[in-house]
């Protein structure tokens, strides 16, 4: 058995997630198992159903054609069943690169589709559908120092005192071999994601282990015409629709039904933390000044302090 | 229940102009459709964003092929009516959606249709525009030279967004030179087809413009339709691109989207032995749409095989 802790929660995997930092196993049982297992094709109940996936109460299940079928049970459990000719090292890739979001829905909990860096003990999350360049933003940010708490989906939970917190989950950037090489990571490059795909794993250095308060959550967005490169604050009412666009699957959010839950954390982030659009140009030459211009908005919002 | 419609056109051939003139059909309080409001109610059939969401798949984590897969899945269930859901409820969904696709007509490599037949679209209005004016609107486009665009109008294996080191905004679409892809339209069986040219579009925009509606199974009434036709005029959409500037331009520096928009540009922008080298690429299939040829010696007359 494996152990990791992802999104705050402890994981016992039967097989190895590359990717992830193990943790230790005296943790009592871990909240999510992730096991092999025959997993049906199909339910005969379903509630509600897609073309990849079906819900039929508390479970959930999804099948990626030439993969595996996965079902999650109860936000706690993930079945498994290959496929027949799947490549057995793309099954931990789909769990922590799409299950495991779904299964964070599951658990009704606050999941955006975001990578996250470490600004002065606080988390930044950066959100955006696939092809955003949130994994590419987070590598820039930790190549300036900035630690990497998470990439591809981010888990928000509010405390008993009502501060949005974020936890770390130790897995590693992917990127796509044209970002590594624009960036000169190729010494922190790691194995291919896939087999068959140029993307690959980069080291984002000494992990974190300790959940952060909310800092800001920023929407990326291509600063193409009439947009122009800048940092802009929507009201209220937008902040809580851009939140739930941004969830890891919105279309989820819809069918598990937690459109209140979102509107109500959309309301809690933008009071503690903000939440903003960051419109920049798709171009690695414009990276520097993105970068700039981040530290410049930090300062204006009180993250971090100007220099002596 | 809302009819899909695609508009299926080769890159710059006019697709984005019969969209605007559609837009403007219901152009509100007098004033013209913005070029920049276009994106957010008709998409792209290769966009990623609904393709992750609907799937729930990562995209990011497939290879071309494997998304190519799955891709009938995703319109049929748009067919089913999910894009509708994300909409305002209070507003009724429209009689027809017209979505513009780039894609060639192909079969994935299980053997269905790409864009899922008639299960995905009841119909495709097909654009179609001379190569010769194409080809230096393409060069531009793609910011190569125009012998470049020659080169990616007659390469077979041709495509958009597929580059393996990076992943774009869309999936990748196979553009199988430009015979090849207005063939692929046209000969498929699957679904009707109404033909469209650019050149008769601008001789005769309303009427050329009422028959495809027609098509489509939607109604206009004539102020209807002389209004789009003085909203979306070619002069008033580079006026707004110049003001504005157009969210779909190529981004390099001065690149324009609605460049010249005349028919026969060709005459002045393309070299004798560039004309020429496109009319031999291309002879049947611009014989077979009524495209005059001016170098008409030794040109092969074999019909247009398949593109599949």
């Amino acid at each position: 058995m494996h152990f990791y802790c992802i999104a705050g929660l402890s994981v016992g995997s039967e097989i190895a997630l590359p990717g992830l930092n193990a943790a230790a196993s005296d943790r009592g049982t871990p909240d999510v198992m992730i096991r092999g297992r025959a997993v049906q094709s199909a339910f005969v109940d379903a509630t509600a159903s897609g073309p990849t996936w079906q819900i039929a109460g508390e479970q959930f299940l999804l099948r990626i054609p030439g993969v595996a079928r996965f079902l999650l049970t109860a936000g706690n459990e993930i079945a498994f069943e290959a496929e027949p000719g799947a490549d057995a090292g793309d099954i931990p890739t789909f769990i922590l690169g799409t299950v495991f979001g779904i299964l964070m829905h599951q658990r009704e909990q606050i999941v955006l589709h975001a990578s996250a860096v470490r600004v002065n003990d606080r988390a930044i999350l950066f959100c955006g559908p696939s092809g955003a360049g949130k994994s590419t933003l987070a590598a820039a940010l930790s190549q300036r120092g900035y630690r990497l708490i998470t990439d591809d989906f981010c888990t928000i939970t509010v405390t008993s005192t009502g501060t949005p917190v974020v936890h770390p989950d130790g897995r590693q950037l992917k990127l796509w071999a044209q970002a590594i090489e624009k960036l000169e990571l190729e010494e922190s490059r790691g194995e291919r994601v896939r087999n068959r795909l140029e993307k690959f794993y980069v080291d984002p250095g000494e992990a974190l282990v300790e959940a952060l308060p909310l800092g800001a959550v920023y929407a990326l967005r291509e600063a193409r015409p009439p947009l122009v490169p800048g940092i802009e604050r929507p009201n209220v009412a937008d902040a809580a629709v851009l939140l739930r666009r941004n969830a890891y699957r919105p279309r989820l959010v819809a069918h598990l039904n937690q459109k209140v839950l979102y509107f109500h954390a959309a309301a809690t982030i933008a009071n503690n933390a903000g939440i903003f659009h960051l419109n920049r140009k798709l171009d690695f030459a414009a990276m520097p000044e993105v970068v700039s211009s981040l530290e410049r908005h930090w300062l204006e919002i009180g993250l971090m302090e100007k220099a002596a | 229940m809302t009819r899909r419609i695609w508009l299926a056109s080769y890159p710059k051939s006019g697709n984005t102009w019969l969209r605007m003139l559609i837009a403007n059909l219901a152009a509100k309080d007098d004033q013209p459709v913005g070029i920049n409001d276009l994106a957010a109610t008709s998409g792209i059939a290769s966009a990623r964003g609904p393709f992750d969401d609907l799937l729930l798949i990562d995209s990011g984590l497939l290879t071309h092929d494997e998304a190519d897969c799955l891709r009938p899945r995703l319109y049929e269930e748009l067919a089913r009516g999910a894009d509708s859901n994300e909409g305002d409820p209070r507003e009724a969904p429209p009689a027809v959606r017209f979505i513009k696709v780039h894609d060639a007509y192909t079969l994935t490599p299980l053997g269905e249709p790409l864009l899922a037949g008639a299960r995905g679209a009841e119909g495709a209005i097909v654009i179609v525009r001379d190569p010769r004016d194409v080809a230096s609107s393409l060069a531009s486009h793609r910011n190569t030279g125009i012998d470049d665009a020659i080169a990616f109008m007659n390469d077979r294996d041709a495509k958009f967004s597929a580059n393996p080191a990076k992943q774009d905004m869309q999936l990748r679409q196979k553009l199988p030179g430009w015979s090849g892809h207005v063939a692929s339209w046209l000969d498929q069986t699957d679904i009707p087809v109404h033909l469209v040219r650019y050149e008769d579009l601008q001789i005769d925009t309303a009427a050329v413009l009422r028959r495809a509606l027609e098509f489509a199974g939607q109604a206009a009434a004539d102020d209807e339709l002389c209004r789009a036709v003085r909203f979306a005029d070619f002069t008033r959409l580079r006026q707004q691109e110049e003001e504005k500037g157009f969210r779909e331009a190529p981004p390099q520096a001065g690149a324009r989207f609605f460049r010249r928009g005349e028919t026969g540009a060709w005459r002045d922008e393309l070299k004798p032995d560039q004309a020429a080298r496109i009319e031999a690429d291309h002879a049947p299939m611009m014989r077979r749409l009524g495209y005059e040829l001016s170098h008409t010696a030794d040109l092969p007359t074999a019909p247009i095989s398949l593109a599949r």
